[in-house]
């Protein structure tokens, strides 16, 4: 059964996991490649300097694309649930509607969570021939929160779009804009310190809003 | 599972509201402070301030409460204003009975600033040590960084993303050889090629100890500064002031201010005047006579007229700030630059 709920999300998300790869992995290729023409152009000293004295990171321009991927599979994987009703069958299967909501939330963060770990991985690699790892390492710290903003994206877009009615959904979207600001916040690279690992665990906790979503919609809940 | 998702969400609801409540409160009604822009006068021998009425006027007055025509203001700062008055033809030839030239008035001069957020950051973790002694006229950036590791200084060639080992022992060598203990506790230097001269970065290590780090002709020079037995020294700022009188502007434990002055690195304590750099700001306005020192602290701004001579305190002033504001939570903040919970 297990397998079968992973392979109806495969179904779902596959096309959107292709587009979702190709453009962050696009967006990180992309500022690389600026990155090393700026290297080209004005020498590595000067990218040292702007970097060290002004705190740039030269990945600015993909700042919100991990949580447009977060929030666009929410999209991809619970509108059609949502719209075609199919939620209502999901929640009758022979498992519990709980773990069958966590195996459809568990998909969503494992897909983003190696869809951004690459994402990480090109930005180190394709950054430390040119920097010191002190600089690659403002440059992943700088991303970390924006990666991190895309899984809360995408749980709190999770937890909206499953909420049967609009009053509450209304709710659910001023919330989820107010805590997704808290992973844009940053002046500066590794401003967040020991406060993104909270930020993770709270993230992760927001998993389980859906469940109130979803046990609203169990209640009957609607417009 | 319920359960623990309902007490999540009230969470996320009380944090929101203590967070957004008070910031939206606070932004509605609190009002920018209005203290007067302050300075003292060595005509006068008091403090004289610029204040924007509520009417956008500008008042020129003396603490006494006597009020100035712009022009005349001008005449009570004659060394801040000696641009001003030599374009007037008004620059005096003595002030407080002291022959003055405005050569003299101009490399005294000196603003410094230094506010919580510089210091309360990330390490940037990399530094450029310029060449004090090139024999050209202009600085230039160097083709290197630093990093300060537990054991040494490491260079690294920018080109290359190499460590440079040979330069790097050099002035490794020199400093343990100056008596310098690493892991250095606090560096600071200004690595910019617009300024007149360089002095490359005072070090703190871990003993406490200071010490002068610059590359002359390519080679370390690293001088270790007496520090009186009773003095345990916080914060360093390095000044490169046009009169090269000081050399760095330091803080202890007990948040006092001292000067490092040039030549000979003698330490003199900045008499009276308190600091904490890790929550206040300071601005120094320094003339040839005189440095009007304002400490932003928490419930005052406070004012310091310090004797550039022997750094004596001449006089002090103090705005109260009755600034009130509803307390809530935060996550960034003025003094610094980290993302935090706060309540405040």
């Amino acid at each position: 059964m297990w397998k079968a709920l992973l392979y109806k999300e495969w179904i779902k998300t596959r096309w959107y996991l292709l587009l979702a790869l190709s453009v962050t992995l696009g967006f990180a290729g992309y500022a690389l490649l600026k990155l090393h023409r700026a290297v080209a152009l004005t020498g590595a000293g000067h990218i040292w300097e702007v970097m060290v004295t002004r705190n740039a990171v030269f990945i600015d321009q993909m700042q919100y694309v991990p949580l447009l991927a977060g929030l666009a599979l929410a999209a991809v994987q619970y509108l059609p649930e949502v719209h075609r009703k199919c939620l209502k069958l999901t929640l009758h299967l022979p498992v519990p509607a709980l773990a069958t909501l966590g195996v459809m939330l568990a998909f969503g963060v494992a897909v983003l969570a190696v869809l951004f770990g690459l994402g990480i991985v090109l930005l180190a690699a394709g950054a430390r021939p040119l920097l010191a790892p002190e600089l690659v390492g403002n440059i992943l710290h700088a991303a970390l929160p924006w990666y991190l903003a895309g899984v809360a994206g995408y749980l709190l877009g999770a937890w909206t779009i499953l909420e049967p009615t609009w009053k509450r959904r209304i709710l659910c979207l001023l919330m989820s804009v107010l805590l997704l600001r808290l992973f844009f916040l940053a002046p500066v690279s590794r401003a967040y310190g020991g406060f993104l690992a909270v930020l993770a665990l709270l993230s992760l906790c927001a998993a389980s809003l859906s469940w109130l979503s979803v046990v609203r919609f169990m209640a009957g809940r609607q417009d | 599972m319920t359960r623990f998702a309902k007490l999540f969400f009230w969470f996320l609801v009380l944090v929101l509201l203590l967070w957004q409540l008070p910031w939206a409160v606070n932004y509605l009604l609190v009002q920018s402070r209005n203290t007067p822009f302050t300075l003292y006068s060595e005509v006068l021998d008091d403090f004289v301030m610029i204040r924007h009425t509520s009417d956008k006027e500008v008042e020129y007055r003396d603490r006494a409460g006597n009020e100035y025509t712009r022009r005349a203001f001008d005449s009570l700062l004659p060394l801040f204003y000696a641009r001003q008055l030599t374009a007037d033809g008004r620059f005096p030839d003595s002030v407080a009975g002291r022959p003055v030239t405005l050569r003299e008035a101009q490399i005294a001069s000196f603003i410094f600033r230094s506010a919580p957020k510089d210091l309360n950051r990330p390490a940037p973790g990399l530094h450029f040590l310029l060449e004090s002694m090139s024999g050209r006229v202009d600085l230039a950036m160097p083709s290197d960084a630093f990093r300060l590791t537990d054991r040494g200084i490491e260079f690294i060639d920018m080109a290359t993303n190499r460590i440079d080992t040979a330069k790097s022992g050099r002035f490794t060598r020199m400093l343990l050889r100056k008596g310098c203990r690493f892991p250095v506790r606090e560096l600071s230097g200004n690595p910019s090629a617009r300024k007149e001269y360089d002095e490359g970065y005072l070090l703190l290590d871990a003993d406490g100890g200071l010490f002068h780090l610059k590359m002359m002709q390519g080679r370390p020079y690293v001088r270790a500064v007496d520090v009186p037995g009773e003095l345990r020294l916080r914060h360093l700022f390095l000044t490169e002031f046009r009169s090269r009188r000081t050399l760095a502007f330091l803080t202890d434990e007990s948040h006092r201010l001292h000067v490092l002055t040039m030549p000979g690195y003698g330490i003199r304590r900045v008499e009276g005047v308190t600091f904490d750099p890790e929550r206040e700001s300071m601005t120094i306005v320094g003339t040839l006579f005189n440095w009007t020192v304002c400490v932003d602290g928490a419930s005052a701004e406070r004012y310091y007229a310090v004797s550039a001579d022997d750094f004596s305190l001449l006089d002090t002033l103090s705005y109260p700030l009755s600034e009130r504001r509803i307390p809530g939570l935060s996550f960034t903040s003025s003094s610094d630059r980290y993302v935090k919970p706060r309540f405040r």
